[in-house]
């Protein structure tokens, strides 16, 4: 077994069910960001560059794509002979076994193998932010400060404190408390979802949380107030710079349009701290003769024949000749045949989108496709692996899954095929 | 599937020369098609059939080279049982020169270590995307000592260039080296493939004639007295043998057919990963008709380019009919029209820069103009 005395684990068995059929079939964590990383890329890459090289992603929901493109780490540096990535799922024993119950249960379950790694400390990390962090300088801090856990927080404006989990700190960042999504905060320190932990203080807690049944072995809910409650010495590490959860369709949407409007701001072409990710061995983007392109982020495989505005394209992704693609995130090997028109989409794996179809956020009508409970702004959301019948009309809203049943003349789908 | 064979790049070729482009770098590592090296093609023709060592035969200029190939893990060939393996010029400790013919020595020595039934052994001025399992089939089924690649392109891409005449067996009769009047229009591509064996014959033969002329062509003189039988190769083909025939080459990639040939045919052509950031457009930019790289930030107007990884164009400047390489960067307001830029060029503001079309300006790696 690898020794390391500094062990990543990265949270990513959540469904995601906020994200509807972009999670349908894989985790969170593996779903296209950025026109040529998967969501996982950021925490994979900041460990990398932090110098972390024993690193565990925790996979529990539909695990086939994750697990296939974590592969042996070899994108991110992380094939190591000590150390390297680990899939971990969860497992059957001789005794008791379950899933993963919740973030914390998940450490707890995986216990030996941070104990056979020899782990003095570990960094939880979660795999659904958009971030670029340098985890040396906060795993610093909480070994200067002497602390028994550090976590990561930013600023958030005043009136958002609602949506986050907010800390309370004392003198010296020290944390008095720990409230999940408050109505009235005392505090604009929101939690990174970023911990590190002394190892051998938080397996003694964990011991302890899992043996009272009223615990949801939460992190945020659970851990940090039952350290609180021991006097332990929890600390808040400051982190400015970019920041965003993309749990929701919309924040997913927002945060790919701000590597358009904002590219400054995440950074992506500094080569002092790259993301990497999987490469998909394609020819270099191709802009043809008719092509109008602006404001647009592309990678390898993509081919422009049409209008691509302020849009953020995957590799292999087709526009074709009369398309118009706008305020639009389409993911790899979409194509979007002619004459079609898509305004605010976000488009799943090899989907085709018929001829003439109009879907977006400027297309009104009723259809059986709106679902505002994952849908907000107008933003439409189309699965993958559709073709989109010629003509079809998909209004704002609208969430195109193929396991809604609808009558022949309200269907949009003219056929689903494997991707 | 399984091919019981192994894999011999040339990387160097002294009949060719790219002037500037050539200078700091074997002809095998020049940059071609946006994010690929010259070998990545027929590297990715050997690693797709199935072809799991590879020795890469280089004379000197091959630092570029062993940077960008490495371990070979880009093209799956970093393996425990052979592999890639890049074989600088032999120079054994009581000599500091190779003029005995030490680097034929070592590429023996390489052969010989070697298990395969069959070797392929190819040049590095190619641009192709196939697999030679039915080119190895037809040297087993014709009876033929080597078989050798040609395609129906004639005279047109300029020296060097051997066209084969052929008997009815398509048994290769006559090999002339550029000819101005020819009857056959059959024009090699400078792949070959013999049995391992016979290749350590021949080389150990022409070692002890202290012939040192290595290559495809020496090889292909054996027509008189050996069985060379012709194989036509019907897809797409780039020879890159001069300045004027790798720009034309480049400018090729612009049509939808040749890429559809050389990308889009399901086997894949690896090269190194570079993890830059998406291409990113900006609001003012006008492009049209160009080939564009990962890690590119384009604000100006660019038209029939190719433009490789990290390249900056900047506002009110305009790249037409140009290949721009690695991590260029183009400052506000300049002109450049038919002109190749190497690697790490710098282009100062209000530049103008303007070629012709059977004379491209060629910049050197890392110049500031």
């Amino acid at each position: 077994m690898a020794k390391a005395e500094i062990v990543a684990m990265i949270l990513a068995g959540g469904q995601g069910s906020r994200l509807g059929v972009l999670t349908k079939n894989i985790a969170k964590p593996a779903v296209p960001f950025g026109s040529r990383y998967r969501i996982i890329d950021f925490p994979l890459s900041n460990c990398s560059n932090s110098g972390i090289e024993t690193v565990g992603v925790l996979s529990q929901y539909q695990p086939l794509a994750l697990n296939t493109y974590v592969g042996n780490g070899h994108p991110w540096d992380l094939d190591r002979n000590n150390g390297g990535a680990f899939i971990l799922p969860p497992y059957l024993r001789s005794g008791k076994s379950d899933w993963y119950k919740g973030t914390a249960n998940a450490i707890f379950q995986n216990r030996d193998f941070l104990d056979d790694c020899g782990a003095k400390l570990i960094i939880v990390l979660s795999g659904d932010h958009i971030y670029k962090m340098n985890y040396a300088k906060m795993i610093r801090e909480h070994v200067d400060r002497g602390a028994d856990a550090t976590l990561a927080v930013i600023e958030v404006p005043w009136e958002e404190t609602s949506r986050f989990g907010i800390l309370d700190t004392g003198p010296g960042d020290e944390i008095t408390a720990f409230i999940e999504k408050p109505k009235k905060a005392k505090s604009n320190l929101a939690s990174m979802g970023v911990y590190v932990f002394s190892w051998p203080v938080l397996r003694e807690i964990l011991v302890e949380d899992e043996e009272n049944p009223n615990s949801d072995n939460d992190f945020g809910k659970d851990i940090v107030p039952l350290m609180l409650s021991k006097s332990m010495h929890l600390i808040a590490y400051r982190f400015s710079g970019y920041w965003k959860d993309v749990g929701t369709i919309a924040s997913l949407w927002e945060c790919n349009m701000d590597l358009l409007d904002r590219p400054e701001e995440l950074n992506l072409i500094d080569r002092n701290w790259r993301i990497y990710s999987r490469n998909p061995i394609k020819p270099s983007n191709f802009i043809s003769e008719d092509a109008t392109v602006s404001m647009s982020a592309m990678t390898d495989g993509c081919q422009v024949y049409g209008t691509v505005q302020h849009s953020v394209l995957s590799d292999s992704v087709t526009v074709e000749k009369g398309a118009v693609v706008i305020d639009s995130v389409l993911l790899p090997g979409v194509t979007v045949q002619s004459g079609a028109y898509l305004d605010k989409c976000i488009v799943g794996f090899g989907t085709i989108i018929g001829p003439n179809v109009k879907a977006g956020a400027s297309v009104s009508g009723e259809s059986p496709y709106i679902n505002t409970r994952i849908c907000s702004e107008g933003i439409v959301v189309i699965e993958k692996g559709l073709k989109i019948k010629e003509n079809a009309i998909i209004p704002a809203n609208s969430q195109v899954d193929c396991d809604i049943k609808t009558n022949e003349s309200e269907n949009v789908i003219e056929e689903t095929f494997r991707v | 599937m399984f091919l019981d064979a192994m894999g011999l790049i040339l990387a160097d070729n002294h009949k060719i020369s790219l002037g500037e482009l050539s200078k700091p770098r074997a002809l095998a590592a020049i940059p071609f098609g946006g994010r690929y090296r010259i070998i990545d093609y027929m590297l990715s023709c050997m690693v797709n059939s199935g072809i799991k060592s590879v020795g890469i035969l280089t004379l000197n200029k091959y630092k570029s080279l062993m940077d960008h190939l490495g371990t070979g893990a880009s093209w799956d060939l970093d393996r425990k049982n052979f592999g890639l393996h890049i074989l600088p010029p032999y120079v054994n400790s009581e000599s500091t020169s190779t003029e005995d013919g030490e680097e034929m020595a070592g590429l023996l020595d390489f052969i010989r270590s070697n298990r395969s039934e069959y070797i392929i052994l190819a040049n590095s001025n190619i641009v192709i995307n196939t697999t030679f399992n039915d080119f190895i089939e037809v040297l087993k089924s014709s009876g033929a000592d080597m078989t050798v690649m040609y395609n129906r392109d004639g005279t047109k891409h300029g020296s060097p260039n051997f066209i084969f005449e052929t008997d009815k067996k398509r048994m290769i009769t006559d090999v002339l080296f550029n000819p101005e009047k020819t009857k056959s229009n059959r024009c090699c591509i400078g792949v070959i493939a013999l049995k391992r064996t016979l290749l350590i014959d021949l080389i150990s033969e022409m070692m002890s004639h202290g012939d040192r002329n290595f290559g495809i062509y020496s090889l292909l003189k054996k027509f008189d007295t050996m069985k060379i039988r012709a194989y036509e190769y019907k897809g797409l083909v780039l020879r890159i043998n001069n300045i004027q025939t790798y720009f034309n080459a480049s400018m090729q990639l612009l049509d939808d057919r040749v890429r559809a040939d050389l990308f889009w045919k399901g086997t894949p052509v690896f090269t190194k990963v570079k993890d830059e950031a998406p291409t990113l457009y900006y609001d003012a930019c006008d492009v049209k008709n160009a080939l564009v790289s990962d890690g590119c930030r384009i604000m100006g107007q660019v038209e029939n380019s190719i433009l490789f990884r990290g390249v900056t164009v900047s506002k009110n400047s305009t790249v037409r009919n140009s290949v721009i390489m690695q991590d260029v960067h183009i400052s506000d307001n300049c002109v450049l029209d038919h002109v190749i830029l190497d690697k790490n060029a710098v282009i100062r503001p209000g530049t103008q820069l303007v070629g012709h079309n059977d004379y491209p300006v060629v910049i050197d790696k890392g110049a500031i103009v």
